[in-house]
């Protein structure tokens, strides 16, 4: 589940963040892509390791609070290996259509095989495209999601425009996305976690020790759930909230295109 | 923003939804029945917990718990655990969701429907463990289980007459029921008669004034 472009641009020197360090604007799509290339084949399993397999919980609840139902056009944005979408395939029906969307090539292409292995095929088309200019209709799609992805984008108020461009007057926005732990305690056992413990899983398990502190860094890089919520309500969505899950490790935020 | 962590909920219905599809699957006589439920979306609130889950019957074979819902819902029941339980448990739901407090909202008939489905729901549990162990093996074990449970049955009938026994006859801890009846009987005939007896007296102090009044 990635987008490989990545987070805060900085307009005067022309450098973002890549993790905890600073690195060219330009320079970043290649090294982010690296990451997610490096892991794309044991995504899943280092996500099932990583989080217990509570991952699964995180996107059942994202599931339930779209509100997908049959018939309907749902965009799942950084989708990754395509477990959100394989589940919007079989509630939209085969009156309905699933976008599997990534900007990653790897990813997308172990997507589309899982896809393809689950019986997922003839309402889900597998798209490679950038959230920042999504390549779709305006008034186009009932749901998007993106779970995971948008702490990788680098400019995230112009996939959020471009997310509300495509979307259907009513449609929805759900972000599903590491946040900040609401406790004081949990944030500090969090921090261990991420930064010794997860690196190290990701040494023994995927052999790359360097892509999952990337993984834990961008967490930590990316907008709280006020700010995100300000992001949203800025780049024009309405009725816009969010859930906390797993004491705000994890927070979901919903928006809707008026 | 919300009261309960949505990841908490969504995993304890994500177990409780596996449950159901399992024994949903090993109950081939119910499949025609929840067919026929297919579409149906049922709401729960359980004001004990401030809980609100919702039950959407996909097909004959499926169906789905969730703690969110847009969907129309059939029908909305709200309650205590206490009135749940007993609603699951009866033998006839349509009284008790009368005389407790449930409240509902919408048609009270898929409701009935679905208790009933479940009431009758036949569970071959024997089928898992023939798959696991073979034939042989598997049939065994359910053997073993099936003696256990009839056993525990028994038991439990035994020790419910036993106790109840003991109760009414050695140590007279309450008196036995017909005993009871009868004492409730007198007692309503008693105040019968009371009532009567009221109102004849009612009657003659009425002529006496009227008698009294006149010149």
């Amino acid at each position: 589940m990635t987008d490989d472009t990545t987070s805060a641009p900085h307009e005067e020197d022309n450098t973002t963040d890549f993790g905890f360090t600073r690195v060219n604007r330009g320079d970043k799509a290649g090294m982010v892509r690296g990451v997610f290339d490096s892991v794309a084949g044991r995504y899943d399993l280092m996500n099932d390791l990583m989080s217990g397999g509570i991952h699964r919980i995180w996107k059942r609840f994202t599931i339930e609070l779209s509100a997908v139902r049959p018939g309907q056009t749902v965009l799942d944005i950084a989708g990754g290996t395509g477990d959100l979408a394989a589940k919007f395939s079989r509630l939209v029906g085969p009156e309905g259509q699933v976008i599997l969307a990534d900007i990653n090539a790897a990813m997308l292409t172990v997507g589309r095989d899982r896809l393809i292995d689950k019986g997922a095929t003839g309402n889900v088309q597998v798209v490679q495209a950038d959230a920042q200019q999504l390549p779709f209709d305006d008034n186009s799609i009932d749901c998007i999601t993106i779970a995971f992805g948008l702490r990788n984008v680098t400019d995230k108020a112009m996939a959020m425009r471009s997310m509300l461009r495509v979307l259907r007057p009513g449609g929805r926005l759900l972000v599903l996305e590491f946040s900040k732990p609401t406790s004081a305690l949990l944030g500090k056992l969090y921090d261990q976690y991420s930064f010794q413990i997860l690196p190290a899983m990701g040494r023994l398990i995927a052999q790359d020790a360097e892509s999952y502190r990337y993984l834990a860094e961008s967490i930590r890089q990316h907008p709280d759930q006020e700010t995100l919520l300000d992001m949203m309500e800025t780049a024009g969505f309405a009725n816009c909230r969010y859930h906390n899950m797993t004491g705000g490790v994890v927070a979901l935020h919903q928006g809707f295109k008026a | 923003m919300t009261q309960h962590d949505p990841a908490l909920l969504s995993a304890a219905l994500a177990g409780v939804e596996r449950a159901l599809n399992q024994a949903i699957a090993l109950s081939p006589t119910s499949h025609d029945e929840l067919a026929g439920l297919a579409g149906t979306v049922l709401g729960v609130e359980v004001t004990s917990f401030d809980l609100t889950v919702y039950l959407d019957i996909i097909s004959g074979t499926e169906a789905r718990l969730m703690t969110h819902c847009e969907l129309p819902t059939a029908a909305f029941v709200r309650g205590t655990v206490e009135d749940f339980a007993s609603l699951a448990s009866s033998k006839d739901p349509a009284a008790v969701l009368i005389n407790s407090g449930i409240e509902l909202e919408g048609n009270s008939a898929s409701l009935i429907a679905l208790q009933q489905v479940i009431s009758r729901m036949d569970i071959d549990w024997e089928a898992p463990l023939v798959a696991t162990l073979g034939d042989v093996m598997g049939h065994q074990i359910a053997e073993t289980l099936r003696r256990i449970i009839r056993w525990g049955e028994g038991a439990h009938a035994s020790l419910r007459r036993q106790v109840s026994e003991f109760v009414l006859e050695e140590a007279r801890l309450t008196p036995p029921k017909a005993e009871l009846e009868y004492f409730f009987d007198a007692v309503q005939s008693l105040s019968m008669q009371v009532d009567r007896v009221q109102n004849k007296f009612e009657k003659l102090r009425a002529k006496v004034e009227q008698k009294r009044g006149q010149p």
